[in-house]
This record gives C-alpha cells, structure tokens and sequence, in this order.
C-alpha cells in the first residue's frame, strides 16, 4: 500500500522536474507529509488495539500507584515489641515488619519503654526511621486536637531575603583557604554543593493567620514545586532537592520516545532499501533527510508544549512567554538527540547496535543535560546546561539572552553538524553497505574535505563544538572522581579529544590518499589543522567560557591566555602525528595520537601545576 | 524431519551466532559503559542524598557554623538552644540593622522571635528570613531544624498538659553511635541495588526484540527457515543467549557493590531472582517481537510493558525489586523467599510455554 502511495509521489514529484526551485521547497514537504500519513497507518489494528489496552492498564496501575507512598522500601526493618498498641503504631510505616518471636533477630527490640538495637548498619538505620515514626506518630495525635495554640503552639514563616548574588563567594573561599586545602575545600563544595536548589519557591511568602492553618500539616495539598512558607517545626523541611531532575525527566521522556521512532523509521529505510526508491527520485538527499524529520520534531515539539503548559499553567501573557522560552529552551536539546539518533541510525548495522547507540546517547545527553542542573544557582557550572535555564525559568520567570546562547549554542552547533555529515553520506554507499563505523565516519571526513570550503583548516574549527561538548561530559562523567584524580584523568582525556579532532582530517587524506602527500605537504597539513583548532579555540574562550573559567575544570578547558605557544603546542602535537602517519603509515595513527596525547598532557599539566601539586 | 520438535543443538547453534555477533558489533562494549555511567551517576546520587538530609554525617566535610542574626527575644529559651547547636547567633536591635549585616554577608539568616513564653496562651510566631536561591539557605534551614524542634517540644512539655488526655508516646530509643542515617541505607539498598541489578534484564529484553525483529525485517528469516531450523529453535537460541548474559552482567555490579564496601547477603538467591526475571522479560520481548515483527511496535510496546511491570511492583510487598532489597538486607525469612521465588519460577514457565505456542503457531503462517 505504502509502496503505491509512493510512486503516487515520485510520479508528482517528476512532473515538477523542470522547476527546481519548487521541487527544492515541495520536495522535502512531500517527503514530510508522505512519512506522516505512512506512520500513522504502520500500526496494524491489532497493535494499536494491544497498545491502547496496555495504556489502560498502566493508566488504572498508576492511579493505584499514587495512593501509595511510591516507594519500594517494604518490610524492611524488623522490630519486636510486646505492646500491641506499639505494634500498630510502627506498622503503619509500611517499612517496618512486627516479628511476633524471637524466631530470627529483630532490628529493633522495644521493652518497655526502652528500644534496643541489634547493633548492626541496618539496625542504626531502623532506630533512625523509628524516631521519624515516633515523630509522625506524635503530630497525628497532636493534630487531633481542635486545640491549635496548645497542640501546635509554634509556628516558622519563612522569607526569601535578596542580597547580591556571587558566585565568587565560594571560589574566594577556596582561595583564601590557600593552596594546599583547595582539594579539600573543593570537595567540600562540590559536596555541598548537591543540596540541590535551594530555593524552589516561585510563591513569595504570604501573611496568613495561622488560624486558617490548622490543616497544615498535611502539606499533601502542596504542589510539588512550591516551597512551603509555614510550618511547625516538626513540618519543617529544607527545600526538595533534584527539582531539576524532574523537570528534566518530565521534559525528555517524550524527546526520547519520539527519537526512537524517527531513529526507527530511518533504520527501516535501510533494511528495506525502500529508501533506495527515494534516493532515485530527483530528491536531494537535504530534501528527504528534512522531510523525514521534520514530522517528528513537530511532534515532539507538540508534546513539549503541552508540558510547558503544564507546568506554567499560563494565565497572563508574561506567564505564556516564559511557557514560550521554556520550549525555547529545551529545542536545542531535542534538535541534539535527533541528530544523535540520525547519526545513529545511519552508522549502526543492525538493530541492536542501533537500541544500544540510542540508549548510549540518551544517558550520556540526560547526563549533561541535568548533572550542571542540580547545581542551578550554586555552581557556575551549572550555567553550561540548558536545563538550568529551566530552573531559572521556572523559578523567576526570565532568563537573560546571554546566558541562552552560552549554554543553546554548542547544541546547535554540534546538532546542525551532526546533520551536515548526516546528510552528505545519506546515500547509496553509506546507507546500504555494511561499512563498519569507523569507515562510515571517515566517509563524512572525506566527503566535508571535498566540499568547496572543506579543508583541514575549516574542519579544525569545525570540530571544536564537539570538542567542546565532549569535554564538559567528561567534566560530568568525571565529577565524583575524589578532586586530584579527576583533574588528571581530564587533563589526559581532553588533550585526547583534542588531538583527535585535530588530526583526523589528516588520517582521512592520508587514508585515503586524497591528495599526494609528501613531506612538506604532510607538515603544510599539520600546520592548518594545528592553527585552525587554535583559531577555533580563542574563537570559543573569547566568547563563552569566560563564565566558568573560574573553576578548576574551566581552567583545563581555557588554558593558556599567552598566545603564542599554545598555538605552538597545537601544530607540533599534530605535527607528530602528521609526520608519524606519513612515515609509517595509517596504521600507526592510534600510536601517534597517543604519543600526541602524551605530550599535549605534560603541557597541560606544566600550566596546571599550581592546581595539582600546590 | 519434524520441524516443530525442539533440538537443544539447534538452539545451541542459533545461540552461539548472536553471542559471536553481539561480541562482534561490540555493542555489548556501549550497554556496558551506559551502565557504568548509570553507576557512577548513582554514586553521586547517594553522595547528593546524604549531604542533603545528613550534612553532618559526611566524612570530611565540616560544615562551618552559621552566624544568623536574631532580632526581639535575645534571652529566651530559643537562642540558648541555637547557641548550643551548630549557629551562631548575634543579637540586633531591630531588622534594618540585621539586614545590613545580611546584606554584607556578614550573617546568613535572619531570626524574628516574639516575646511569648511557653506558659502564655498564644502562638509563637517566628520569623526566618533565608538568602533567596542560594545553598546557604538549605544549610541555614537545616541547622535550625533541630534548636527549632527541640524548642517546639520544651513549649510542648507545658502546654500540652492542658490537652485532654493526652499522653506522650515516650520511648527511648538506645543508640550508641550516630551512624548511618534511614535514608542513606535505603537509597543504597531499596533504590540503587535493585536497579543496578535488574538494568541488564532490562536491556535484555530489548535486545532480544531487536534480534527477532531484525530478522522479519531483513528478511532474513526465510533464508534460516531454508535450513533445517524451526522458528521455534531461532526464538528459542536469541531468548537463550539474551537471558544467559544478564545475570553474569549482575553479578559483576554485586561483586563491585561489594568492593565498595556495601555488603550484600543472600547473594545466591538474589542472582537466582534475576535470572527469573530476566527470562521473563526476555521471553516477553520476544513474544511482541514474534507477533509484532517490526521493531518500532515492538520496542515501543516493550517499553510500555516494562514501565507497567516496574510501576505494578510497587503496589506490593516482595515485588521483584522489593524481593531483592529483602533479601540483600537479609530481612526476609527463609521461606518466604522461596516461596516467592517459586510463585516468579512459575511465572517464568508459564510465559515460556506461551512462547512456545505462539511462536509454532506463528511459524506455521509464514
């Protein structure tokens, strides 16, 4: 059916040949419309019927879910006691078990009005949860009473107080410190640091007579991103942590869903070589990558801004902008994973490979996107994830253009190139052949170094978007390495992101024979690479990074305000893997990108030994 | 030749083609690093956690007392408690002068007290003014958490005695260390373990859809069919090999939770329900994928069956997930595990032989 539909398209498209500014305009519509429809129909009934049900059911499951506590923390501490009373007091914390002998040793042994632990980890733990059911215990009974000046006859208000924000306050800390305690104090940071946003609160505090509060305590009625401003001291609680997960969670869940049938739709153009049929047609292959996309991203784009909606629940027009800078927000993000899941369903053979990319590229974006989230308002850090946007959004309702394209703009950058490559190799070679994906990827090399401004120059600055990026998910991946450890395993990893952005345009042409290459040209080469990333580099650190340049992790990143030798340091490292490719062969390359690493690292480690040995 | 009988040799056979093809994409390297990093992240979860409910129990990090400034009662029995605990309270005469201070980040917080005495009639309303979208504000709120408790309870002590029959629950609890705190324990062991353990199966599940769908797909299905297999023994050999790497995967993160110095009882029993658990979602995926035969159905309604199943185990005690908590706690009795795990064994069976009905019957359409 599909198929028919489909010469039922190229046949319009053919007709159309001789205008190719409108084929250029229809050509990707048509593209767009026909996955649209054909998508839409690839459910058989009986599938759709299967799905809708299992919908049901999770639909009635989560309702029963939310009548309990979500946890899964069942029967896990014991407790002996003789007083039933006792027992069905502790028992309606559903972590606790009453042992009715002394069968098997209790956690907790309660005689009296004493209780006594076991002595073990888990027992220390139990006492703990027993005193916050105690705890809860003495409020239910207390709240009973229609007495609220006896039972509950103290009350916080708090206030949210401004004074000048600076993050300096915690890096000057960590200098006046000295040198030597500055891993300490940095761990200390960073531990502290996890509390998460401190302030979740959008609501100001209210003056409410405590009259109208009786019921309080029950703070159940409380949204979950609202702060609380009144309580009882027992009610009293810190500001919830990991908002920011949640929002991020709420946010990526359907980017994700909807990558995995875009990522899924590309594949099968593959393995029914249906594609092929679309490659024929006067089609560029721009035209039929846009129009296989941009269904999904509309989609997605739906689904996003129904939970933008949701979550600001707009009722002036302020309040719908800042629904609007949400969405704003989170399309770098999606236009990230869609070109990961573009990339990944044109590399990867077979399906598993493709599920397993997937899910390795949503981790690792989540990751980035959320880890610097948690520390929205804390860390400078924090700054490089859009998702701290969110937080700021959500929680002040603006956000300022200069911090948007500080942490949109390598997402753009680095999704439109992934399209880019994406797109040059979408085509019969690459799509069809069982190329492995080192090939695949040299493929993009090859093809960008042949386009009229491709050169490894242009290419060097092309690559720092993705250095970049992969840099600070190294920062992400590395932060609960203990501080002098991480410093180092960084410094390693980002010289060897760097040298292989800078060298791997010269491993194509020197694979591929590109062009004839002899001495001075191999070194030619590794000075146009070398000066090109150097080029890219100021480029960046001028405009971005100054924000977290502060930090020690920005410090490994902005390296080097002198000029002249850092752009030294950049040809002689592609030097020697130019010069070392070209005298032994490609085959050598990993060798002399490592030794390459090497000697980029000892720099690195020169300029940082103030950080690293004090 | 009965192509219907099942022949372990053929399985075998079929199963060793996807082990040596899943060695050869390494795609197993990618599932091993997405755990790794859902691993480390975990780590830093279970720091995060602790530092938030339990600053002080964390080794190393000594938290500074917080100077907070109080304005009206500065004799009470509030500030002597404050005193005593980990602030440092400075007296102001009134709030602009406090707010000076507050504004120089000379202090962090600000403390209004009124002048009522526990024995008077009305409430004590206090107000505390917190630097806005800043950590202090969490470590400040934190640390006036227990002055502020321990005042509500002396003001308590008094005016409670006019409540009508009312009797404290008084029961003490006989600590001699201040250890681990409920929250840290049950992060590790409740959150973390369970999910560090079942995310193989997990991925199992998927990966064995993307191996059956693969070949409907590609159609490659005909050319194997050609040989002397049946459907049943190339179902069969993928389901084999996508449940036997799970529990291997699982016992490598036990025995680095162990390394970490987490102790884990009942180790056996444990592999044992992951195992189960893995051949049922395994065998689940691989039924969708024997009737879905294309993959974005199949792992989209994979998804939605594993978010039911996951969701489903909280509704009640001894869930898989809860079952392994138990278990490494070492807070279940004998038979009660056994029974539980036999009841999942014979899940696990059941959904076998539904397999196998389904996939002869699937075989006989093609």
């Amino acid at each position: 059916m599909s198929i028919t539909r489909f010469r039922h398209c190229a046949g319009y498209i053919s007709i159309n040949i001789i205008n190719t500014l409108y084929i250029s305009m229809s050509g990707w519509y048509t593209v767009a419309k026909w996955e649209f429809l054909r998508s839409g129909m690839k459910f058989s009934r009986r599938a759709v019927f299967a799905i809708l049900f299992t919908l049901l059911l999770l639909a009635a499951v989560s309702y029963a879910v939310s009548f309990t506590g979500m946890n899964l923390d069942q029967k896990i501490y014991s407790v002996f006691s003789a007083s039933p009373q006792l027992n069905s007091i502790i028992e309606g914390d559903e972590r606790f078990y009453v042992l009715n002998d002394d069968g098997h040793d209790p956690d907790i042994t309660i005689v009296e009005d004493r209780a006594y632990l076991s002595g073990t980890k888990k027992s220390v733990a139990a006492a703990d949860a027993l005193e916050k059911v105690f705890i809860d215990h003495r409020e239910t009974v207390l709240s009973s009473y229609n007495d609220i000046n006896n039972s509950h006859p103290v009350w916080v208000t708090i206030h949210d107080l401004d004074r000048p924000e600076s993050f300096q306050v915690l890096g000057g800390a960590t200098q006046q410190a000295g040198q030597v305690s500055d891993a300490e104090n940095e761990n200390a940071d960073v531990a502290g640091d996890y509390n998460g946003n401190p302030a979740a609160a959008k609501r100001t505090s209210q003056i409410v007579s405590p009259e109208e509060l009786e019921d309080l305590d029950n703070s159940g009625s409380k949204t979950l991103f609202e702060r609380q401003t009144i309580a009882t001291p027992s009610n009293f609680t810190p500001p919830i942590p990991f908002t920011a997960i949640l929002y991020s969670f709420l946010f990526i869940f359907p980017i994700y869903f909807v990558s995995q049938f875009y990522s899924s739709s590309i594949m099968e153009e593959r393995t029914n070589r249906r594609c092929e049929l679309l490659l024929m047609a006067p089609l560029r292959s721009r035209d039929i990558v846009l129009g296989k996309s941009i269904p999904y991203v509309l989609v997605a784009m739906v689904l996003l801004s129904v939970i933008s909606l949701y979550i600001e629940r707009p009722s002036d027009i302020h309040e719908l902008r800042t629904s609007l800078a949400m969405i704003g927000v989170i399309f770098p993000v999606l236009l990230l994973f869609f070109s990961l899941s573009f990339i990944a369903a044109i590399f990867s053979r077979s399906f598993k490979e493709l599920t397993f990319s997937m899910v390795f590229f949503s981790v690792i974006v989540s990751g980035y996107v959320f880890f610097p989230a948690m520390f929205a308002n804390v860390h400078a850090v924090s700054s490089i994830s859009p998702m701290t946007l969110m937080v700021n959004l959500i929680e002040e309702g603006n956000i300022s253009f200069g911090k948007y394209v500080f942490s949109t703009l390598p997402f753009y950058l680095v999704a439109l190139s992934i399209y880019g490559f994406g797109t040059a190799i979408f085509r019969e070679e690459d799509l069809f052949s069982q190329k492995t994906i080192t090939e695949k990827a040299i493929d993009c090399m090859e093809l960008f170094l042949a386009v009229p401004l491709g050169s490894v120059f242009t290419l060097s600055i092309v690559s720092i978007p993705f250095v970049y990026m992969a840099q600070l998910m190294l920062i992400v991946m590395l932060f609960n390495l203990p501080l002098p450890y991480s410093i180092i395993v960084m410094i390693i990893l980002a010289a060897l992101v760097e040298e292989i952005a800078k060298s791997i345009g010269i491993y194509t042409i020197m694979k591929r024979g590109l062009k004839s290459v002899n001495l001075k040209t191999a070194g030619m080469l590794a000075l146009l690479s070398g000066g090109g990333f150097f080029f890219g580099e100021k480029l960046v650190s001028v405009i971005t990074l100054a924000p977290i340049a502060s930090s020690a992790f920005g410090s490994v990143m902005t390296m080097g305000t002198l000029l002249l030798i850092p752009l030294l340091l950049h040809v002689t490292t592609t030097m020697i893997t130019s010069l070392g490719v070209y005298f032994t062969g490609p085959r050598y390359y990993v060798f002399f990108l490592v030794v390459a690493t090497g000697v980029h690292t000892i720099y690195n480690t020169y300029l940082l030994r103030g950080l690293l040995f004090g | 030749m009965d192509k219907n009988k099942v022949c372990p040799g053929k399985i075998l056979s079929i199963a060793r083609r996807e082990y040596n093809g899943l060695l050869l994409e390494k795609t197993f390297v990618l599932s091993l690093l997405v755990q790794l990093f859902i691993a480390s992240f975990s780590a830093f979860l279970v720091v995060g956690l602790t530092s938030f409910y339990d600053p002080m129990a964390l080794q190393g990090m000594q938290m500074k007392e917080s100077k907070i400034g109080v304005i009206g009662d500065g004799e009470g029995e509030l500030f002597k408690l404050m005193k005593i605990s980990d602030l440092e309270p400075v007296k102001y005469a009134d709030f602009g002068e406090a707010y000076n201070d507050f504004y120089d980040r000379e202090i962090d917080a600000i403390i209004h007290i009124p002048n009522e005495t526990a024995e008077g009639n009305n409430l004590i309303d206090l107000d505390i003014y917190l630097p806005r979208s800043e950590l202090k504000a969490t470590i400040v709120s934190l640390q006036l958490k227990k002055p502020l408790e321990k005042f509500e309870q002396s003001v308590r002590s008094i005016r409670t005695a006019r409540l009508d029959g009312y009797t404290p629950l008084n029961i003490q609890i006989m600590r001699w260390d201040k250890g681990t705190s409920s929250s840290k324990l049950e992060f590790i062991y409740v959150a973390l373990l369970p999910l560090l353990v079942f995310t193989p199966a997990f991925i199992s599940g998927g990966l064995v859809i993307d191996m059956i769908t693969e070949e409907f797909e590609r159609k490659t299905l005909d050319l194997l069919l050609a040989s002397p297999v049946s459907l049943l023994d190339v179902v069969g050999g993928k389901t084999l090999v996508a449940t036997a790497i799970s529990p291997v995967q699982s016992l490598a993160w036990m025995l680095l939770l162990g390394l970490n110095g987490i102790g884990i009882n009942n180790f056996t029993q444990i592999l044992l329900i992951v195992a189960i658990v893995s051949l049922i979602l395994v065998v689940v995926g691989s039924i969708i994928a024997a009737l879905c035969r294309e993959r974005g159905t199949a792992q989209l309604f994979y998804s939605l069956v594993l978010i039911l199943l996951f969701m489903s185990s909280y509704l009640y005690t001894n869930s898989p997930l809860n079952l392994v908590s138990r278990l490494a706690l070492d807070s279940i009795g004998y038979v009660e595990a056994f029974t539980w795990i036999a009841g999942y064994m014979c899940l696990a069976v059941l959904l076998l032989w539904m397999l196998t009905s389904i996939v002869e019957k699937e075989h006989m359409k093609i």
